[in-house]
């Protein structure tokens, strides 16, 4: 059991510190009241003093105009700290502190990962040479600031040589009440990820208080072995006066004491609020109290985004990774990729998570360009976008260690291979990074065709991975898949080396699914019938199309009858339906069966749903059948339409149900252009539409001009922040009868009025029909409008008054 | 001044559909697909962007202390930040694609969808601005304040006019949000607020949300 001291600020206030002073340089200004304080928490009962250097990194210096004394102030702490503990207790250990920099990394906030890392280094190499027992990241709320420290804290310990036994890395994370930090992460994706990049203590401290941190000590140790460190707060703060007050007096802290250390904590101490009165009713309490024993967690293979852990492995339920990133073969996607465009990656990523995809690939490699910056900007995009963690598809090392750096969480690395070259350069970027390894067995250019040969060629990615320090929940095989066409016992060699690979390894596979049917005609059939013979075998995350109906169907059913679906719940969910029953679903969204006699009926009520798709075909057949195209618009369409709008005036059906009507409608106008081009479209009348100067909202005015032009009238849009001379000239060029203008805010108002004035003085003769937010029948009159309308629907009315139709 | 774009890993649905004026008790029931379409449109045409600046606030003479100080006109703001000692001002934005995108469906003839784009991109950066919010809320708890809700130009009796001023200490130009000489946030999907920190436990008068605006007859006014 270790305890820490408390807080240094509150501590330093009362011994006066000036609002506004930097806390850091108090050390140089002041070394002997800042000893006293080291010496009073050492007499209370600590065994590990912090130094005060919680914001003395160049960054956080940079405030007080400082930055170039990072050394100075770092290497005079740790001097007296360690005076300190010379003086009261040289068993002690001295923590050098390094708290957040203030600044978020891009893209979350605007400083590249480099910015973080090097002022983290320059700082904790400053404290490992002045010879620091600890480094102490804490307080920390984004899992890349973390990150960037951890790495900067492990590369300043090696550069000095030294190791972990000199200096130990302890890493705590701040949570809120939701129980993740602010940005979002879990305790449990913070100690599963620092863990892999090789943090020595992981822990929590301040925001909360000690009561609170107890369940989340609890899920730290839920998946580590690791030390746990647990230093809260007196409490929750409130502001007296001009003084923050942190209730929780030293008994009522260490009231808690016993459950924080059953919890899994082994490192104590507090946050602000505390003082050596605190810490020494933390040590005794804790002193007397004999901790359950921590239980021992397996080694399991997680892989985690900011947000969320994902499990793999034969006990697991198999997990899909999404295949779709991927320009190989998508001539679109590489096209849009190579113009700078990530909407379709983008869209890619969000649709196979929605198809239940839980791991997403992605790969960058099109033709002709660097992977490197495309790697790192999807990796950016990505996890920005989706909680679903990522693997990293390259075989480029510089394009996966861009990667691997702007990721915020563990991902997979797909993948290694056995070249040597290939192995010197990937496996310690996993180890680095602390992400999971996915090993191919190939080496120079030779596809072993023999299970057993490719077994032992996965031993010897996995002996040098050990050899660099990885843990077999590190590691996961690929079992290599090649086309049929290329040989008739390829996907028997395949099965046969996933099931060699589990008893041999037993670590979790990853295999590419469609390279099997290359070449073959049916290739998603043959795809699901060969994942559910993969997955008996051995397969536990086939990389795959989650999009292709027939694959998934095969993945599910395979996790089902392998007995991951408890109660058969999930396939009954997904596939509980008759054939039948669905394709009804599909076309309607009331799934309901109106059906009438008349066929114009049929078209009407289908439009007044909004079935877009059924009305075509009504419409088609109607036409088919010789009904006249005339009397389809008027008996049917246009009384849909004016069905919808009195539903629409008495609160029945709303906007969106509106529009939807209206596309119906407008797709039934297409219809029978399609069908019969000459079948006397009559256009009238020409209106022109525009929100006024200085006004730049799009929206009402384009409802308005859908639900007109759908009405048959020839529509000139103008957009939006049109100047009155603008509108003049377009309605002048157009002979437009009507002019519609709309005004949002009380700001653009009066631009209503100008027009208007525009309009009159042009001596044009076009009515002019006003709109908007801000405006009434009042106002329209005031500023000489022919009309007025409240909204898009009453627009189509008061248009066709205008108009004496 | 501090940068933190916010995530959409997901739009809120139900706050879609209250913008775009889908209530419960219509005749029909309003197909769920369009709503998810147009919030993934929204998730792939936005680019969140968020800055805040925290700043000491004189409540007697309703001045925020920045450089240049700016007086607070309105009752509801300066009843708002009655017991604040502190505020902080943020910006949102999550850029102009969303915009351009709604227009484009409508151009296509995909009507609903363009139009639920437009709720959803409202839904968008509100959480933008709720993510910034919570930021602000942590550190000043950190400090043992309290907060208020965030107040925006336009709420009460606070003029619009105020856009130009509140963007101008806080430089939103960093995040690309400007403001036109008729007061509009452009893009326009981006939110300016202003945050209270009391130090007491302050209850404040100002309601929140709908109930705090007079157009009675909206269709997304919450009941």
């Amino acid at each position: 059991m270790q305890i820490f001291d408390g807080a240094m600020g509150t501590m330093l206030q009362q011994a006066g510190l000036k609002e506004g002073d930097c806390p850091e340089l108090f050390t140089i200004e002041h070394a002997d009241v800042v000893q006293k304080i080291h010496e009073s928490y050492l007499q209370a009962g600590s065994t590990i003093i912090t130094t005060n250097t919680f914001g003395a990194s160049g960054l956080k210096l940079e405030d007080y105009g400082l930055s170039d004394r990072v050394k100075e102030i770092n290497t005079a702490a740790v001097k007296v700290a360690k005076a300190a503990i010379a003086a009261v207790k040289p068993s002690a250990k001295v923590a050098g502190d390094m708290g957040p920099t203030g600044k978020f990394i891009a893209p979350l906030g605007n400083v590249p990962f480099k910015d973080i890392y090097d002022t983290y280094k320059e700082q904790a190499l400053a404290l490992v040479e002045a010879g620091v027992n600890y480094l102490i990241i804490e307080t920390i709320i984004d899992i890349q600031e973390m990150r960037a420290a951890l790495l900067a804290a492990k590369d300043a310990r090696q550069e000095l040589g030294k190791t972990k036994d000199d200096v130990k890395i302890i890493c705590q994370f701040s949570f809120s009440e939701d129980g993740r930090t602010i940005t979002g992460t879990p305790p449990e994706v913070g100690a599963i990820l620092l863990e892999a990049m090789g943090a020595d203590i992981v822990g929590i401290n301040c925001s909360l208080g000690p009561e609170q941190l107890v369940p989340l000590i609890a899920k730290i140790a839920s998946v580590t072995n690791l030390p746990i460190s647990a230093q809260p707060n007196a409490g929750m703060p409130v502001l007296v006066g001009k003084e923050t007050i942190f209730p929780l007096k030293p008994d009522d802290m260490a009231k808690f004491v016993p459950e924080l250390m059953d919890a899994g904590a082994s490192y104590l101490g507090a946050c602000c609020g505390s003082t050596p009165a605190h810490i020494e009713a933390i040590a005794k309490a804790a002193q007397v109290h004999e901790p359950k024993v921590r239980q021992e967690i397996a080694p399991f293979t997680a892989i985690t985004s900011r947000t969320k852990v994902v499990k793999l492995g034969h006990t697991e339920k198999p997990l899909i990774i999404g295949e779709r990133i991927n320009p190989t073969g998508r001539k679109k996607l590489a096209a849009e990729i190579k113009g700078g465009s990530f909407v379709m990656v983008k869209r890619d990523a969000l649709q196979q998570v929605e198809a239940g995809a839980q791991i997403l690939d992605v790969n960058m490699g099109v033709a002709g360009m660097s992977q490197v910056p495309l790697m790192e900007k999807a990796v950016m995009e990505l996890s920005m976008l989706v909680e679903t963690p990522l693997s990293i598809d390259t075989l480029d090392p510089e394009a996966l260690e861009v990667g691997l750096q702007a990721y915020p969480g563990r991902p997979l690395i797909n993948s290694v291979n056995a070249e040597p070259e290939q192995m010197e350069k990937v496996i310690p970027l996993a180890k680095r990074y602390g992400a999971a390894l996915l090993c191919l067995p190939l080496n120079s250019g030779n596809l072993p065709e023999k299970a057993e040969d490719r077994v032992a060629v996965a031993k010897t990615i996995v002996e040098a991975a050990y050899k660099e320090g990885l843990r077999p929940q590190d590691l996961l095989l690929d079992p290599l898949v090649l086309t049929l066409a290329s040989g008739d016992q390829s996907a028997r060699e395949t099965l046969r080396t996933l099931r060699l690979y589990k008893k041999e390894f037993g670590f979790p596979t990853v295999m590419g699914l469609s390279n099997i049917s290359f070449g073959l005609p049916q290739r998603p059939y043959l795809n699901a019938q060969f994942l559910t013979m993969a997955l008996e075998a051995g397969l536990t995350t086939p990389i795959m199309n989650p999009l292709n109906d027939t694959v998934k169907k095969a993945f599910v059913s395979g996790c089902t009858l392998l007995g991951f679906d408890p109660g058969v719940a999930e396939f009954i969910n997904d596939y509980g339906y008759d054939e039948e029953v669905k394709t009804v679903k599909k076309k309607g969204p009331q799934g309901d069966a109106f059906s009438s006699d008349d066929p114009l009926e049929n078209i009407k009520h289908a439009v007044e749903q909004g079935e877009k798709e059924i009305v075509v075909d009504l419409v088609k057949k109607a036409l088919a059948d010789g009904t006249d195209p005339m009397l389809i618009t008027k008996k049917a369409l246009s009384d849909a339409m004016s069905e919808v709008g009195v539903k629409f005036g008495a609160g029945k059906v709303f906007l969106p149900q509106v529009m939807l009507a209206a596309e119906a409608m407008q797709g039934a106008f297409q219809t029978i252009k399609e069908v019969l081009p000459d079948s006397g479209d009559v256009q009238k009348d020409t209106i022109v539409l525009a929100t006024v100067k200085g006004d730049i909202h799009d929206l009402g005015k384009n409802i308005v001009s859908a639900l007109l032009e759908n009405n048959g009238y020839r529509i000139v849009d103008l957009g939006k922040d049109v100047s009155p001379e603008e509108i003049v000239k377009a309605a002048k060029d157009n002979k437009a009868s009507v002019i519609g203008i709309a005004s949002l805010m009380t700001t653009t108002m009066p631009m209503i009025d100008e027009t208007i004035k525009a309009v009159r003085q042009s001596g044009l003769s076009s009515k002019v029909l006003v709109g908007g937010a801000v405006l009434s029948q009042e106002y329209a009159d005031k500023a000489g409008a022919d009309s007025y309308a409240k909204d898009g629907i009453s627009a189509v009315n008061v248009v066709k008054k205008l108009l004496g139709e | 001044m501090a940068i933190y774009n916010g995530r959409l890993s997901q739009i809120d649905q139900s706050e879609v559909k209250r913008y775009a004026g889908i209530r419960k008790g219509g005749e029909q029931e309003f197909p769920e697909s369009y709503v998810k379409e147009a919030c993934m449109e929204v998730q792939l045409a936005a680019v969140p962007k968020g800055i805040y600046q925290w700043y000491d606030y004189d409540a007697a003479c309703h001045t925020v202390l920045s450089n240049p100080p700016l007086t607070l006109e309105g009752t509801s703001i300066q009843k708002h930040l009655e017991k604040s000692t502190r505020v902080c001002v943020l910006g949102v934005t999550i850029g102009e694609g969303v915009e351009q995108r709604s227009s484009q469906l409508f151009k296509e003839g995909n009507y609903t969808v363009g139009m639920l784009v437009d709720s959803a991109a409202t839904t968008a950066v509100e959480q933008v601005a709720d993510q910034v919010n919570a930021l602000v809320n942590k550190e000043a708890h950190k400090l043992g304040y309290q907060t208020t809700w965030r107040f925006s130009p336009g709420y009460g009796n606070w003029p619009i006019e105020v856009q130009k001023d509140l963007a101008a200490i806080i430089h939103t130009d960093e995040i690309g949000l400007s403001v036109t000489e008729t007061s509009m946030l452009f893009p326009r999907k981006s939110v300016t607020a202003i945050i209270g920190l009391m130090p007491e436990n302050g209850a404040i008068g100002t309601k929140r949300g709908c109930s705090s605006c007079g157009k009675l007859d909206c269709p997304s006014r919450n009941n």
